[in-house]
């Protein structure tokens, strides 16, 4: 299992982290914004690309995006260890939109496994209990089919204390092994509306890689600061949005299927902030509205200002 | 030596039993299904008798267990009760420890008066209203209960835990860590001390517990001595070798008398096989006799039986009119500051207390543990007594375990859309604690967790969002409770019912597009 030959390799994994960590610290707040190399866009520098795909099901637009940004051996090389990060929070099945769908993770394994990964883990640290989590939500079954190794989200011996250079407010966190070690991680939330933060798509999902005590270390401290902070840690290769059917209220965790507004969506981009973006226009926000994203923006994380981004937009049907 | 097949029947039941009711109290990781638990704790006496009284559960069981006990004696202790089969297991594991030469545990007589005060403080309990507490020490099913849900659980995830890395490394993946769920030590002392006082007995002196303190095996006794089928000792056969006392754990055989004391004979079987020369034979003894009453002990009346008999006849009379001592209480509705919460189909605390014997099932099958044993939290006439304890979780929305398990009615079944109803506590906002207020920055942790939404927050100053509870939404699940990051006195905090109410469920229409155009809005 992916975990165990994890855990026997720490020393190197623990110097990749930390190096990743110092990269983080390029993009810090107080960093210079003229001579660092940033991904965000600087005049002269390609802009980011971001593919949104309406109107086919969520693996042909999938299968669209991917085919935009070079295809899935574009991200994945032959060998290397996967992790795929959904959003997998409450207890409720796939009709609630509650959590990522279950078909759109299971062809992502696939596609991951056509590429020659060597391994593809999938997990997430579950507000409900996380076996019945993992089961209601379809995704254990549809991961697992696609010969997926699922692993426990709430098991402390998996996670491993980092410090961020990059998060002046958040500073460190505890951090499960799969996001520190895995060669390539994919970021797969759905789009939902948040009590708390407004939206929730791809950096709110990434408070789901650390601990239950971290994520309420996030609450008590700066929740959109932190959210946008720990992106200084890592970025995931890619960024994926569920918003097939996105939750438009009562959220994240809903109360039925009418909170659930049909938009047949998928949004793709290595910029985890501009996908944000596009993803919060399609609740009927500004981006500038969002504080995690537009903080994110100034420190320089991604494209918060939609015009900065390479938009190709495809209809399937 | 040989076999006996009625033993080796015996054995295989009482292991078949053993083996399922325990893996269903210890288990850790949900496995088994409530289906099984609930069955085998339902054909445990005293949750039979309590089901039938509360309408949980049908005469079928205690048809059953009084039918098998007249037919056949006091075979339940030895292969239905799981303290009984534990003690057996304590007692051979103990005979396989060369510690000095074991004699053969030689007859005793019956501790007549302490059995019938034992089953008499019992009565009274219930008759007096407390049944649950009363029920809660002397009864054997829930004091193995706990042994196992709160003692052998931890131990058998500590087990689990100790073999997962290699079970891993091997490519198992099924396996994984799971956090122990130790009961706080004032409600672990007591399953503990118990297990010691029963192991400790039944290494000395076989079923000395059984047939001395525990009311259901003195109440079975009765039964057992008017038995269809009997052990007895055949006067021409038996040349009073003793062989069979060795074997016998009840020390109910009178060589001297040549009888065997039939209230105190567990029906274990095993002096058939250890008589050679067919010297104890199990016999039909309704037809041989005119009259039903066993010779030896019914010619000279016993006054500590009589005695008793006019006691237990009032005490049930007593519990009969008093409806199990399901006081009546007002204030549906009346929140209980600091009270402790009691788990969705409690209904109302006084009918919980009365009737929740604290056999812990319910704590082994909470998925979250939110569910956890107390000491004396309801009072002493809740002693034991599971309550929902929202620093550990919060009862899962999606979750109707605790009613299914419930041998006794104490929880009822409730329906999966009813449990998603029962307001079992109500949720109290204390904005000044509050994040969103004191320090001005978007937390909602409370609110994003709320599964009736409840709670929800508002627009409050410079684009922030604040709490709000509706009372009438609530059903007191703890989510937010639980969710809450502020410490140590959390900004929102649930108050237990006494007795439980009804949320309203919420209606939800169809929610309108935030963008209209069937186009991108960027």
């Amino acid at each position: 299992m992916k975990t165990r030959r994890d855990f026997i390799k720490t020393g190197v994994a623990l110097g990749t982290a930390l190096s990743l960590a110092d990269l983080g610290g390029l993009f810090a707040a107080e960093a210079p914004a003229t001579a660092e190399p940033a991904p965000a866009p600087t005049p002269g520098a390609p802009r980011p690309v971001l593919v949104a795909v309406r109107d086919g099901s969520r693996t042909a637009m999938l299968d669209r995006a991917l085919a935009e940004l070079g295809g899935i051996g574009a991200f994945v090389r032959k060998g290397q260890t996967v992790a795929i990060k959904p959003n997998i929070g409450w207890d409720q099945p796939p009709a609630m939109g509650a959590n990522t769908h279950p078909e759109l993770i299971g062809h992502l394994v696939a596609l991951c496994f056509a590429a020659g990964a060597k391994s593809v883990s999938v997990w997430d640290c579950t507000c409900d209990k996380w076996q019945k989590t993992y089961a209601n939500s379809g995704i254990e079954k549809a991961a697992k089919d696609a010969g997926a190794a699922v692993v426990p989200g709430d098991d402390p011996a998996l996670y491993r204390e980092v410090e961020i250079p990059g998060a002046p407010t958040l500073q460190k966190a505890r951090v499960h092994s799969l996001y520190l070690d895995s060669d390539v991680v994919f970021n797969v939330p759905v789009l939902k509306h948040h009590f708390g933060s407004t939206m929730t798509a791809c950096m709110k999902n990434l408070m789901g890689v650390v601990s239950k005590r971290d994520q309420q270390r996030y609450h008590k401290i700066d929740l959109h600061q932190c959210i946008a902070e720990f992106v200084t840690f890592r970025k995931p290769a890619l960024n994926i949005v569920d918003a097939y059917h996105p939750m438009v209220r009562n959220g994240p965790r809903g109360l039925s299927p009418n909170d659930l507004v049909e938009m047949r969506t998928l949004l793709v981009s290595t910029d985890i902030v501009a996908v944000d973006a596009a993803a919060a226009r399609l609740l009927g926000h500004e981006p500038a509205d969002i504080r995690h994203i537009s903080i994110a923006g100034k420190l320089k994380l991604g494209a918060a200002d939609l015009g900065a981004v390479d938009i190709r937009r495809f209809k399937l049907a | 030596m040989r076999r006996h097949p009625l033993k080796l029947l015996r054995v295989v039941l009482a292991v078949t039993v053993f083996a399922a009711l325990g893996a269903a109290l210890a288990d850790f990781r949900d496995l088994v299904p409530a289906s099984v638990g609930h069955r085998l704790a339902s054909v445990q006496l005293v949750p039979a008798l309590l089901g039938l009284a509360t309408g949980a559960g049908g005469w079928l069981a205690v048809a059953l267990l009084f039918g098998m006990s007249l037919a056949v004696g006091r075979v339940y202790c030895s292969a239905v009760c799981p303290l009984g089969i534990l003690q057996d297991a304590v007692a051979r594991l103990a005979s396989l420890v060369p510690l000095r030469k074991r004699r053969p545990v030689p007859y005793a007589r019956p501790l007549t008066w302490l059995r019938w005060a034992f089953l008499g403080v019992a009565l009274a309990g219930i008759a007096a209203g407390w049944a649950g507490a009363t029920l809660a020490v002397l009864d054997p099913y829930s004091n193995f209960g706990r042994i196992a849900a709160d003692l052998f659980r931890p131990l058998a995830t500590l087990a689990n835990n100790s073999v997962v890395g290699i079970a891993n490394a091997a490519g198992i993946r099924s396996l994984y860590r799971v956090e122990p769920a130790w009961a706080a030590a004032g409600a672990l002392a007591f399953p503990v001390l118990m297990l010691a006082l029963v192991s400790v007995l039944a290494a000395w002196r076989g079923r000395l517990y059984c047939n001395t303190v525990c009311p259901v095996g003195t109440a079975l006794g009765v039964l057992g001595r008017f038995a269809a089928f009997r052990l007895a000792i055949e006067r021409d056969a038996c040349h009073k070798c003793a062989a069979c006392l060795g074997a016998c754990k009840a020390q109910c055989i009178d060589l001297r008398a040549g009888t065997i004391d039939a209230s105190r004979c567990v029906g274990c079987f095993n002096c058939l096989g250890a008589c050679d020369r067919h010297g104890i034979a199990y016999r039909f003894t309704w037809r041989r006799k005119p009259a039903p009453k066993p010779a030896t002990e019914a010619a000279t009346p016993d006054p500590a039986r009589r005695a008793f008999l006019v006691g237990a006849a009032a005490a049930v009379g007593a519990a009969a009119t008093s409806g199990l001592g399901a006081r009546t209480s007002d204030g549906a509705g009346v929140a209980q500051p600091g009270g402790p919460i009691s788990p969705p189909g409690a209904g109302d605390i006084e009918r919980f207390l009365s009737r929740c014997t604290a056999c812990h099932l319910c704590v082994s099958a909470c998925p979250t543990h939110v569910l956890q044993p107390t000491v004396l939290d309801y009072g002493l006439a809740g002693l034991f007594v599971p309550h929902l304890d929202y620093t550990k979780a919060f009862c899962n929305y999606e979750c109707n375990e605790c009613g299914r398990v419930c041998p006794t009615g104490a929880i009822s079944a409730l329906a999966l859309a009813e449990k998603q109803v029962a307001q079992i506590g109500i949720a109290g906002f204390h904005k000044d604690l509050c994040i969103v207020f004191a320090k001005g920055k978007d937390c909602a942790a409370c609110a994003e967790h709320c599964p009736t939404k409840a709670l929800r927050t508002v627009p409050y100053g410079d684009n922030l969002h604040l709490p709000e509870v509706t009372g009438e939404l609530c059903i007191g699940c703890g989510a937010c409770e639980f969710a809450c990051p502020v410490q140590p006195q959390k900004a929102i905090t649930v108050r237990s019912l006494r007795r439980h109410g009804h949320a309203r469920k919420p209606v939800v229409e169809k929610a309108a597009a935030p963008v209209t155009s069937g186009d991108f809005p960027f």
